[in-house]
């Protein structure tokens, strides 16, 4: 039962993605990194068993934490890696509203144009 | 931007300088800041209007000021920063930031500006510590713990910088900051650049609430903030200038 809810949730998370590619809610280079993360969560949802082995491999004695561990970790991952992403286009957003403020003064004192607070 | 300025810049001692005054939602007093600065100094008064939702820009402009209206909302210190771009696309020799809710007082900018020459600081604060409540003196005290900065009043927008201090506040790197206290300060101190203060009087805001006191979840916010950039960027080694007695400093 396991298996076929964790492969249900793996296709549907596939399917999620594609949408929101064709519907360009999602860029296509973001599109790659989710492919790769649904492309292995669907194969282990497939296989569960994949990680009995690794967990016995790596002296884990209660596999389904491996899994869980390594989760958590690849969703920090992604987290500060879209907070840097963040941060850069903030800055440069944030860039672009002054050199647009200071263009538009130049602008109005060009053409005369008085403030009038629109 | 290559462009020529068409507000000339007034020359002082200094060479030649502006006021920068950011300004949000400030109709009802903005006016009166404007013509008190131009009553009291020959300098151009620059007001940069952070997409206010009133009138500030057009009466900004009608009292005599250069105003730069922003057309999303950056802060104060993003409208602060876009004025100094503006004063290096210029090349102006210095700036006087003022606030425009009124509690700073232009007559003191003459002072400011005499204390730069004369300590050849590169940054001066016009510095009012007696202002605070005991809670924000407190939060003060925290402040230069953290950052490991010696001014007596780091949130004072009040400030007269030279060129030394306007470039590297005008960069990308301090586009990433929030508020204009510790995070300026500490950007400059990392350009070499001298800091100074200098006693002024405040009066009390007439207008408005304070953008960072204004609840104490954006108190508590701006605190976290605002401790972990100065003990993430603190430096070992500073130049400061602290306040000389013998010139009756506080």
């Amino acid at each position: 039962m396991i298996i076929a809810v964790t492969s249900a949730f793996g296709l549907l998370v596939a399917g999620l993605l594609l949408h929101l590619m064709r519907r360009d809610h999602l860029h296509v280079s973001h599109g790659v990194g989710w492919s790769v993360a649904i492309a292995l969560s669907a194969l282990l949802g497939f296989a569960p068993g994949i990680f009995d082995h690794l967990a016995q491999s790596l002296g884990v004695s209660y596999a389904p934490i491996l899994g869980v561990s390594i989760a958590i970790a690849a969703l920090l991952i992604k987290a500060l890696i879209s907070d840097i992403e963040s941060t850069r286009l903030r800055v440069r957003q944030q860039r672009l509203i002054q050199r647009m403020a200071l263009l538009e003064a130049d602008l109005s004192e060009l053409t005369g144009k008085k403030e009038t607070g629109d | 931007m290559p462009s020529k300025p068409s507000h000339p810049a007034t020359t002082s001692e200094l060479g030649r300088g502006a006021v920068i005054i950011p300004a949000l939602n400030e109709e009802a007093v903005v006016a009166a800041v404007v013509t008190s600065i131009i009553d009291a100094v020959a300098l151009p008064v620059w007001v940069i209007d952070d997409n206010s939702t009133d009138d500030t820009a057009h009466i900004a402009a009608t009292a005599g000021a250069r105003v730069i209206r922003l057309r999303s909302k950056l802060g104060a210190w993003g409208a602060v920063q876009t004025g100094l771009r503006e004063a290096l696309r210029a090349d102006l020799d210095f700036v006087v930031t003022m606030d425009s809710d009124g509690q700073h007082l232009a007559s003191d900018i003459p002072h400011l500006i005499d204390a730069m020459a004369r300590d050849k600081a590169d940054i001066v604060i016009g510095s009012c510590p007696e202002r605070g409540s005991p809670l924000r003196k407190i939060a003060w005290s925290l402040m230069r713990f953290a950052s490991g900065l010696e001014c007596r009043d780091m949130t004072s927008g009040f400030r007269v910088l030279n060129r030394n201090a306007i470039q590297p506040l005008a960069s990308a790197k301090a586009s990433q900051l929030d508020f204009q206290d510790i995070g300026v300060l500490l950007i400059l101190e990392q350009a070499g650049c001298r800091i100074a203060e200098h006693p002024v009087k405040m009066r009390s805001r007439t207008n408005g609430k304070s953008r960072i006191f204004r609840s104490w979840s954006a108190v508590i916010f701006y605190m976290m903030q605002t401790l972990l950039l100065g003990a993430t960027k603190r430096r070992r080694r500073r130049r400061y200038l602290a306040p000389n007695p013998s010139r009756g400093d506080h």
